[in-house]
């Protein structure tokens, strides 16, 4: 604790200046009753140096994925992040600075957030995005209250949003939580067989408030029906897909096809996994969305002298101002987080964005045709594309699976029957831009061994 | 460049990348979905990229870059070692789906931070899953509200709050859906016993408040305030936003308080990044534990089979609470920003309180000596303590109004002068209670000569004639910023030429 405090050992000096003798005096008004009568129960203090050593023998225990041939997405994925990115982001000025109250000093953050606005809304076709909010999950329950806010008047179905039923339990539970309060109904979506939106229940939402898809799925299907939901759903009720913002260098923005809000999990552009978070949620939307959406917003003004400068704008919507009354308590998001997707962006430009997708979906598409080769592995939606992921059905356990993977050092898939359970047998495969061939080859070999082993027990 | 979008560079971009595993003709598509036109993302190399941003980090001021004294954001410096950590693979690089046994360090981490934080702050059990003070107490309202309605108590509909409380509190309980009783504070900005004996009654759910109150001033009956909360059967929520001032002296479970939560980046050094990550775990008492969001980090002995992948005697492992109120977020929390916090706990140990200490000893000793700085300059009319008090706590606040009236000097004027100096500006013009308020909170980590110059220049500042104070800042990257333009001629995204 030396090294923290400036001040240890000059205390009487200025107490002294005070007219005090003692640091208690400082604490007089903290009445008898309520005061720690022991130390805390805590270890004692350390160096930096045993710190860091602490911190690199338990962090060093656990697996890291790039160790292993990884296979688990669903939701985060690996990726590539430049070395340039984790030297900006580090500089004191940015990573040391707190929300930009005062904007004559914040320049630096206020412009790199109006970029970021501006990156974003181009990447998912809608003209207005907010500068982050705390993930994917938050990010999706954040718009669909913002749609019953907008629509509840004119909805037939009042205070009820439409929710794919392929949500994943978690992010479905985020929904709940933050749904229940303004006594929102969330009722689901079909899916086909064939893993695409069932156009039948989609009728049903019509009326509603809002419609929440994913743009791949929580499968990886890409699915065309999502560009024909805006002209069955009409304008009094809001079109919201989420997407994983790597796929938009090949897949149409869905701001293109009608969508209302679009939300997501940013973490591909700019962030590593972090065991998820901070990561940073993605959140954009058209313009009647606008005075009623969640989050920080920075504008493009002038200074007195006329002089181009940002401060965050349209502040009345928050809670600092209109407390009870806001639109979201977010307050603190993820700025710093949401500066590295920037840079990322930045760095890619439109074409690396799109060598960058091609380089998930190749991946994607080079584990289905391998996997696909297994006797004894089926692919229930084999017939659709996929970015990032798919499912498969093992002829077995899917954990019997993943634990035997594990023990030849392959990171397996993700066991679908915990978000699904009635899908026994069922597993999450993902490839990404860091996902190689001889990756893929091992897992097929390992697989085929498993299945082998079954035949054997059977 | 004066922006990013004023590159258009080659076609290439900034990092180069491997060739796909198969070519792009492989690639097929559902129809319509097939994108027509890229985003118009500016085209940089990596030289012009890091230049960028480098010359924006210039325009912006951290705690790296001068003193920081915004008050309620306790900006303490963030050591360094903490950013080697995070990016150490064993947390950069892991899933949260990942099973147990690869995670046993994380875990281990976990269990020590909400065991860390339960005695900090005398609660029974901590989740760390909120990522953000505001999240953490909406997650601590609803899991009362859980709490209320297993009980059969539905009919608890109102919070009651603080009329100086932190914006957050009432638009958090206001999301949980309930009805919010504003209460006036004294002219102090202490909680006012019989406004709070007036409203609370068994519709009453939560009293949100926090102590050092938004004037950083202890709320001596603070127990009291708890017993005619508890009186009625209604809970007590802690705002640990001020947590900074109080670490091994006394805590919200000896307060009396059911509920708290944590600002990590405060109180705990996770840098701000202005404006996030943050992160906002909360602990509560035995009988709120089962409604936490869940998983939590529990911890038995390990078995023989598990020695090698445990990192010590014990196995540490996930588990629901029995009533969960499920996630608010879809992951484990900030885990990364859990990290940062564990590192710098770890530098005081036991030695917390001494960081208190010498959070509420610097802020003491710089009111002191705003006031002996403005009584030499003869300014001393001009600014008054914006409330009453002998001793305050990591912060205190100031008001202005004085100034206005004699000058017409604001707070804000003030603020923009402090900018001229060198300095970042303290908090204005909250809480509303006080008068041009300017609330200033120095932190722990700032020496005795930083808060002496500052309380010079801030006397310096005072002498400056109003017309020159209107026309602050002239030495920053830009002068005053127009933010009534701002609203009305809305920009909020490049316009691209044919926009």
């Amino acid at each position: 604790m030396v090294d923290q405090l400036p001040n240890l050992g000059r205390e009487a000096e200025m107490l002294a200046a005070m007219g005090m003798t003692s640091i208690e005096e400082l604490f007089a008004d903290i009445p008898s009753e309520v005061r720690m009568k022991d130390d805390l129960p805590l270890p004692p203090p350390q160096s930096e140096e045993e710190i860091l050593s602490d911190a690199r023998r338990l962090l060093g225990s656990n697996v890291a994925l790039g160790e292993r041939v990884s296979f688990l997405g669903a939701g985060l994925y690996r990726n590539y992040v430049p070395a340039s990115v984790f030297q900006l982001v580090t500089r004191g000025e940015f990573l040391t600075a707190y929300t930009p109250y005062q904007p004559e000093v914040s320049q630096g953050m206020l412009q790199a957030m109006w970029e970021f606005q501006t990156l974003i809304s181009e990447l998912v076709g809608l003209p207005i995005a907010n500068l982050s909010l705390y993930d994917g999950s938050t990010a999706a329950a954040e718009a669909l209250t913002c749609s019953v806010r907008v629509h509840t008047r004119k909805a037939t179905q009042k205070d009820t949003v439409y929710v794919s039923e392929l949500t994943p339990p978690d992010r479905l539970s985020v929904m709940q939580n933050y749904c229940q309060g303004a006594e929102i109904k969330i009722k689901l979506l079909r899916h086909n067989d064939d893993g695409t939106l069932d156009m039948d229940s989609v009728s049903d939402a019509v009326g509603s408030c809002g419609v929440y898809v994913e743009q791949p799925n929580p499968l990886g299907l890409l699915d065309g029906g999502v560009t024909q939901l805006k002209e069955i759903l009409g304008e009094h009720t809001a079109l919201i897909v989420a997407v994983q913002p790597v796929s938009l260098g090949l897949v149409e923005a869905p701001g293109h096809y009608g969508a209302d809000i679009v939300v997501g999990e940013g973490q591909p552009l700019g962030s590593p996994i972090t065991g998820g978070g901070p990561i940073y949620g993605i959140f954009a939307c058209s313009k009647p969305y606008l005075r009623l959406m969640p989050g920080r917003i920075v504008g493009r003004s002038i200074d007195v002298d006329g002089k181009t400068a940002y401060c965050l704008t349209l502040s009345t919507r928050e809670q600092h101002i209109r407390r009870h009354r806001a639109t979201s308590n977010i307050c603190t998001n993820e700025t710093l987080i949401a500066l590295m997707g920037a840079m990322h962006m930045a760095l890619l430009g439109p074409e690396g964005l799109y060598d960058l997708a091609v380089r998930n979906m190749t991946a994607c598409i080079m584990g289905k045709q391998k996997l696909a080769t297994i006797d004894g592995i089926r692919m229930p939606h084999s017939n659709g594309d996929h970015f990032n992921e798919f499912a498969i059905e093992l002829p077995g356990d899917t954990k019997d699976c993943l634990e035997y993977l594990d023990s030849v050092g392959i990171v397996g898939g993700f066991n679908l029957s915990s978000w699904y359970p009635e899908r026994t047998n069922w597993m999450l495969v993902t490839f990404t831009d860091q996902t190689q061939a001889n990756h893929i080859d091992l897992l097929v070999r390992h697989l085929r061994e498993w299945i082998s082993t079954l035949e054997v027990a059977a | 460049m004066s922006h990013l979008f004023e590159h258009n560079g080659a076609k290439g971009q900034g990092y180069s990348q491997p060739a796909p595993v198969l070519p792009a003709t492989e690639i097929t598509l559902p129809s319509g979905l097939s994108r027509k036109a890229l985003p118009r993302w500016p085209r940089l190399s990596e030289p012009e990229m890091v230049r960028h941003y480098t010359w924006l980090s210039k325009r912006n001021f951290g705690i790296d870059t001068g003193f920081y004294p915004l008050g309620s954001c306790t900006m303490k410096h963030n050591p360094r070692v903490n950013e080697v950590i995070a990016q150490i693979p064993g947390i950069a690089d892991i899933h949260p789906h990942q099973p147990e046994h690869h995670l046993q360090g994380l875990l281990s981490i976990f269990h020590e931070m909400q065991y860390m934080l339960e005695v900090c702050a005398g609660m029974d059990q901590v989740t760390l899953q909120p990522v953000a003070g505001a999240q953490g107490e909406f997650t601590a309202v609803r899991c009362i509200q859980e709490y209320f309605r297993l009980r059969g108590e539905v009919q608890r509909t109102k919070v009651i709050v603080p009329d100086s409380a932190h914006g957050t509190n009432p638009a958090s309980a206001a999301m949980c859906g309930f009805e919010i009783v504003e209460i006036p504070s004294r002219t102090d900005g202490r909680i006012d016993l019989d406004a709070l004996r007036a409203v609370a009654d068994d519709t009453i759910a939560v009293m949100m408040i926090t102590n050092p109150n938004t004037l950083g001033l202890f709320e001596e009956d603070i127990l009291e305030a708890s017993s005619i909360i508890h009186d009625v059967g209604g809970q007590m929520y802690y705002d640990g936003a001020n947590f900074n001032a109080i670490l091994g002296i006394t805590s919200p479970g000896l307060m009396g308080f059911d509920a708290v939560h944590f600002n990590l980046h405060k109180t705990f050094s996770q840098p701000h990044g202005g404006g996030g990550p943050g992160s906002g775990p909360i602990g509560v008492k035995e009988h709120l534990a089962q409604f936490l969001p869940g998983p939590l980090v529990g911890k038995r002995a390990a078995d023989d089979d598990e020695l090698d992948a445990a990192v010590d005697e014990n196995w540490y492992h996930w588990y629901q609470p029995t009533h969960s109120i499920g996630k608010v977020q879809q992951w484990h929390g900030n885990a990364g920003a859990i990290i940062r916090c564990w590192a710098y706990y770890r530098r005081y140990g036991r030695g917390l309180r001494t960081m208190s200490e010498h959070a509420v000893l610097n802020a003491n000793y710089l009111r002191h000596a705003i006031h002996k700085a403005t009584k030499e300059a003869g300014v001393d009319s001009l600014v008054v303590d914006g409330a009453e008090a002998k001793v305050a706590k990591h912060e205190f606040t100031l008001s202005l109004a004085p100034a206005k009236e004699a000058h017409g000097i604001s707070a804000m004027d003030v603020a923009k002068g402090l900018l001229d100096m060198g300095y970042m500006a303290p908090t204005v013009y909250f809480p509303l209670v006080v008068p041009e308020c300017m609330m200033v909170e120095p932190t722990e980590t700032e020496s005795k000569d930083t808060l002496d110059t500052f309380a010079t220049h801030f006397a310096e500042v005072l002498q400056v004639d109003a017309e020159t104070l209107h026309a602050a800042p002239i030495t920053t990257p830009v002068r005053r910023v127009d933010e009534v333009y701002a609203a009305r001629n809305l920009c909020l995204r490049h316009p691209y030429d044919d926009e």
